[in-house]
């Protein structure tokens, strides 16, 4: 023990006398957790910190460390369980992304997990298949381990840990004394606008949180004489309704989106919802215990400095997790917000009708608090066979170029179906892919495949959608826009819009998830999501003949709905003696 | 034999028939250079050759045009380029020389009659539009529309200017559009031996010149138009097209109106009666005998539209920029504005090296004037409608049709007007009452109105929207509204349940 100890405090000195610092002495100091007088350079760069001559000094040393192959060694000096974690993540191998496109392209019969992004790395590029060649080009730009180099036009994306991590950029400042470097700035607070630097296209839920709705591509208003209201280059966007969370609040991604949840578990999962940690009643109906057992949540406290450790917080259902930001305060529950410790008291699940209505047992709190869906609607893959464009995995043009086309846009209030996690989920699109390949012999268009996903779209409000809006709105239901209509033979529907005409090689609309009768027109990649069946249709519209008049949750019809159905049949009811004359 | 039809079709419409594969473009390449070749050995074939591309040079004055057709790749040509189709109607002009003043010999009465029709005057458009600008003269007419004045300051200077340049590129007396169809042959066909047309009545084809894309007309046949950026230009063809777009625009396809299912056209409603006297067709003129079952009584204030129209074309916020400045690269995407003219003048200029000048026509003088119009909406919808009270008594739908945001920037940069909704201290936007052709015999469900949202849901998303000024109409008045909650409407509606 003595030897160890004089050997930690012999490094500690050698350390803190790295030569270093003899040249780079024009480099300012980084955050106060990684200090560099306490821990030198060579310990995150590498390199022979004794050394005084450049090139003995330089060897084997990294310019990122952060990049998940030197993390491995370096970070993992004291973060190794961290960095085991996050390579296993979706973040870094997309593999969900990947096995799923490769099942909507026709490719697998079922989704099975493969290596995403690594995988790839070692394919050559003739060899990959249709699915595999859209991924590379389109998809995998986005990947925390990205190399950041190559974005000359575009926000840069990936670096490894610094991908999320980093919250103040490396600079170079020239002036009368020399250039100064400064280094970039590490913590555990992420902003949000780390986060949307990915999340912000498919499901769009980085955008939809803060409001922001992807446009037709008007550019609308124009100000100044421009297209206004730019997300990139060729993107467009205009503000609705954000989420409470965020128009409340100001709540961030990190607030929700625990370290366990974001970086994952060590295991390697098929789909980002196995993944996902929170769910809203984590947080409001929340099960605390002691914060004692839980050491893991005092060091993230600690290296936070914001959210003081209460007695008692709040532990995901899902995972056991601690969230340290969440805490009891007598009767409250309170969350600190990460970015600076503010105090918000979270309004519980209250004991309310509309909560505890048996009927709706089986509804995701999204389902309802949703206000709009971003629904893109159409995807009209174009690939030309001899053009060529820049495969973000390989880094270099390869053969094989992709052109992208939709037929239309809509922010309606959501349509429903079973989702992933066989609760009645909000739905959208997801993809309806229709393939046209262009290759020497003219063109082909060899499948179309055309499903729905279902999703959170992060546009929580306090007031949830209205009975009507779901139990007499086709578009809810899934059969797309119409008109529905009911009468004592039953119900019927006409869809407005007609994909035969409109050139689509489908036989039905192309927002209608499934027909009246039950048929299921469009597919879902999760084996458990599926669109309403006959039986469920018929039951939420029959629903609206009771609502029609009884359109409040805590009428007393609803106390027992069942047996209320059966006092109505029997004619016990005032609106029976005047219904079933 | 099929290789000499594709060649003179070539020659004539100036690109291989829609319905030819790949395959018969490079047929029809194979085949000119045969000619070529055969040329300099048969006279007459090279006189004929020689004739073909003279006319074919002055019609299109594009001679490039022939030789990327054999140079391009017939995939990239074929994917890259709009669909244009102009050289068709040119050449008919060179050939036809049938005017205005051919018909006048016979028939100088209806001439006189047609100076006080509305198609000629354009009256109720112009002053409709120039009134929410706020200028109070309403008797202006296509004839006698000023000139713009030469200093702006506010968005009422502009109109004038705004309706000449792109609102009036549809007018009978256009000569640029369609040199061959303006006046009499605007609606009224020449060759009485076509199936479609007739020497009186207008085909449909003719009315829908006009009628169409954000208006009333097209929409009888379903049509939706697409939004204006590149990516919406879907679904490719088998051939790899884009949609056709001869509006302008190419369209979504909806439901269709069940007279149009049925083989009616324009004319058998818009008889010449009513065309002549400016009226509106009334649906009971022959829907005499309305079950009494399926109208009650309560519901005799409503007009048949308000239920029977299944969708309408509403576009929201219609923006508008003058820009005097050559200043194109923000438009890359967004050539397609349903304007054929701009969208030309604008892949020529991204085209070259050296961009022209940012001129365009008055439709009216015919003179190129500095300065283009370019547009863009805020979106467009087909599901929602609103119910207002009309002028004349009834319910009706009322549709967006001048949310007005105006900008204008002159030739050295300045914005001497930046996305201005308001003058006067009212804003330019206006919802008018409007007949959607999209009838359908099932109406409507009674939810669609007595639950829609515009009217009732207080936290509907973009309330704004609905908020400008109605002509010859108003609000429903909350007595209506709680009307359509009332104990009665419930009743009556749950007993159509059991």
């Amino acid at each position: 023990m003595k030897y160890l100890l004089t050997a930690l405090l012999f490094f500690n000195l050698l350390y803190s006398n790295e030569s270093c610092l003899n040249c780079h002495s024009n480099t300012t100091q980084m955050d106060g957790f990684h200090d560099i007088k306490k821990i030198g350079c060579a310990s995150c760069h590498g390199g022979d910190g004794s050394a005084l001559d450049k090139t003995d000094a330089h060897k084997n040393m990294v310019l990122h460390p952060a990049r998940l192959e030197h993390a491995k060694i370096f970070c993992g000096k004291c973060h190794e369980e961290v960095i085991k974690r996050v390579q296993t993540s979706i973040m870094n191998s997309m593999s969900g992304v990947l096995d799923t496109l490769k099942f909507q392209f026709k490719e697998t019969a079922k989704i099975t997990q493969s290596g995403g992004i690594q995988q790839l790395r070692a394919k050559p590029a003739a060899k990959q298949s249709l699915a595999e060649d859209h991924f590379s080009k389109l998809c995998a730009a986005c990947h925390i381990n990205q190399d950041e180099k190559i974005f000359k036009n575009y926000t840069p994306r990936g670096g490894g840990c610094v991908d999320c991590h980093r919250v103040a950029p490396a600079k170079i400042i020239s002036g009368n004394g020399g250039i100064k470097i400064i280094h970039p700035k590490l913590s555990t607070k992420i902003p949000s606008k780390n986060c949307l630097k990915c999340h912000n296209r498919s499901n769009r839920i980085g955008l939809s949180y803060f409001g922001k709705f992807e446009s037709e591509g008007y550019g609308t208003p124009f100000i100044h004489g421009k297209l206004s209201h730019r997300l990139d280059k060729s993107r467009f966007y205009y503000d609705l309704p954000a989420d409470i969370h965020h128009s409340k609040g100001g709540l961030e991604c990190i607030d929700c989106h625990s370290e366990a949840g974001v970086m994952g578990d060590g295991k390697k999962h098929l789909h980002m919802e196995d993944a996902l940690d929170i769910s809203c009643s984590d947080c409001h109906a929340p099960n605390f215990k002691p914060s004692q057992n839980y050491p893991k949540a005092a060091m993230l406290s600690a290296l936070n400095g914001s959210v003081p450790l209460a007695k008692d917080i709040a532990i995901t259902r899902k995972k056991g997790t601690p969230l340290y930001n969440v805490a009891k305060d007598g009767n409250k529950t309170i969350i600190y917000r990460k970015r600076d410790g503010k105090k918000f008291i979270i309004p519980k699940l209250g004991n309310k009708p509309y909560h505890n209505l048996k009927i709706h047992k089986r509804l995701d709190c999204s389902a309802c608090h949703s206000k709009w869906m971003p629904s893109c609607y159409g995807c009209h893959e174009v690939y030309f066979k001899n053009g060529k464009q820049y495969d973000w995995i390989k880094h270099k043009k390869t053969k094989g170029q992709w052109m992208e086309l939709r037929s239309y846009l809509r922010y309606e209030s959501p349509a429903l179906a079973i989702g992933y996690n066989k609760k009645i989920m909000p739905t959208a699109p997801g993809c309806q892919v229709l393939m046209t390949i262009f290759d020497k012999n003219g063109t082909s268009q060899p499948f179309h495949s055309f499903a729905y996903a279902a999703w959170s779209p992060h546009t929580t409000s306090k007031e949830a959608r209205s009975c009507i809006d779901c139990h007499f709105n086709p578009l809810a239901i899934g059969l797309g826009n119409g008109i529905l209509d009911m009468n004592r033979n039953g119900i019927s529907f006409m869809p407005y819009y007609d994909s035969n005409r409109s050139g689509l090689p489908i036989n039905y609309p192309i927002d209608a998830l499934i027909s009246k009768e039950g048929v299921r027109f469009q597919s879902f990649s999760r084996d458990s999501a599926r669109g309403f069946n006959k039986q469920e249709v018929n039951k939420i519209v029959n629903a609206y003949k009771c609502i029609i008049c009884h359109g409040e949750y805590n009428d007393k019809i609803y106390k027992d709905f069942k047996k209320s159905k059966k006092r109505f049949k029997k004619g016990q009811t005032p609106c029976a003696r005047e219904l079933l004359k | 034999m099929r290789r000499l039809v594709f060649s003179f079709w070539f020659l004539v419409f100036g690109k291989a028939p829609r319905s030819q594969s790949i395959e018969a473009v490079k047929n029809v390449r194979k085949f000119y250079l045969f000619v070529i070749l055969s040329a300099a050995k048969n006279l007459f074939t090279f006189i004929m050759l020689g004739f073909f591309a003279a006319l074919r040079m002055t019609a299109i004055g594009k001679f490039t045009e022939i030789i990327t057709f054999f140079t391009a790749s017939p995939y990239k040509k074929r994917i890259l380029k709009p669909n244009i189709s102009k050289s068709a109607a040119i050449l008919v002009a060179l050939t036809l020389t049938l005017n205005a003043n051919s018909c006048i010999k016979c028939h100088s009465n209806k001439m006189q009659e047609c100076k006080s029709n509305i198609h000629f005057t354009l009256k109720k458009a112009i002053n409709t539009t120039r009134k929410t600008f706020g200028i109070k003269d309403s008797n202006i007419t296509l004839q006698t529309l000023p000139l713009p004045p030469k200093v702006i300051k506010e968005p009422k200077d502009l109109v004038d200017d705004l309706l000449r340049r792109k609102c009036l590129r549809c007018h009978l007396t256009s000569q640029t559009v369609n040199p061959t169809q303006n006046l009499c042959l605007a609606c009224h066909n020449p060759h009485k031996n076509r199936a479609d047309s007739y020497k009186a009545k207008p085909a449909q084809g003719k009315c829908l010149k006009c009628h169409n894309g954000e208006f009333i007309g097209s929409d009888y046949l379903g049509k939706f138009p697409h939004d204006y950026d590149k990516s919406y230009r879907s679904p490719l063809d088998k051939e790899g097209f884009y949609p056709q777009s001869k509006d302008g625009i190419d369209y979504h396809y909806l439901a269709q109106d069940i007279h149009h299912k049925k083989g009616l056209t324009c004319t058998s409603c818009h008889n010449k009666k009513i065309a002549k006297n400016w009226l509106k067709p009334k649906c009971t003129a022959c829907h005499k005998n309305l079950s009494a079952k399926n109208h009650k009584s309560y519901h005799s204030k409503i007009s048949c539209t308000a239920c029977h129209a299944s969708w309408m074309v509403n576009s929201y916020n219609l923006n508008l920029l003058r820009d005097d400045t050559p200043n194109y690269k923000q438009w890359k995407r967004l050539t397609k504005q349903f304007d054929p003219k701009l969208e030309s003048f604008l892949i020529n200029a991204l085209k070259s090296k050296t961009p022209p000048p940012p001129k365009s026509l008055d439709y009216l003088d015919n003179k190129e004037k500095s300065g283009i119009w370019y547009s863009g909406w805020k979106f467009k919808r087909w599901e929602n409608f609103w119910l207002v009270n009309s002028k004349y008594g009834k319910i009706e739908l009322a549709k967006p049709m001048f949310q007005y945001k105006i900008s204008y920037k002159d030739k050295n940069g300045t914005m001497v007007l930046d996305n201005i909704s308001q003058t006067d201290g009212k804003k330019i936007e206006a919802f008018l009452i409007k007949h959607p052709h999209t009838i359908t015999k099932k109406p409507k469900s009674c939810e669609q109105c007595h639950n829609n949202p515009i009217l009732f849901d207080k936290t509907l998303i973009n309330k704004n929207l609905f908020q400008g000024t109605l002509i010859n109409a108003a609000p429903l008045t909350k007595k209506q509204l709680k009307k359509m909650h009332s104990k009665k409407y419930k009743l009556e509606r749950a007993k159509n349940f059991f």
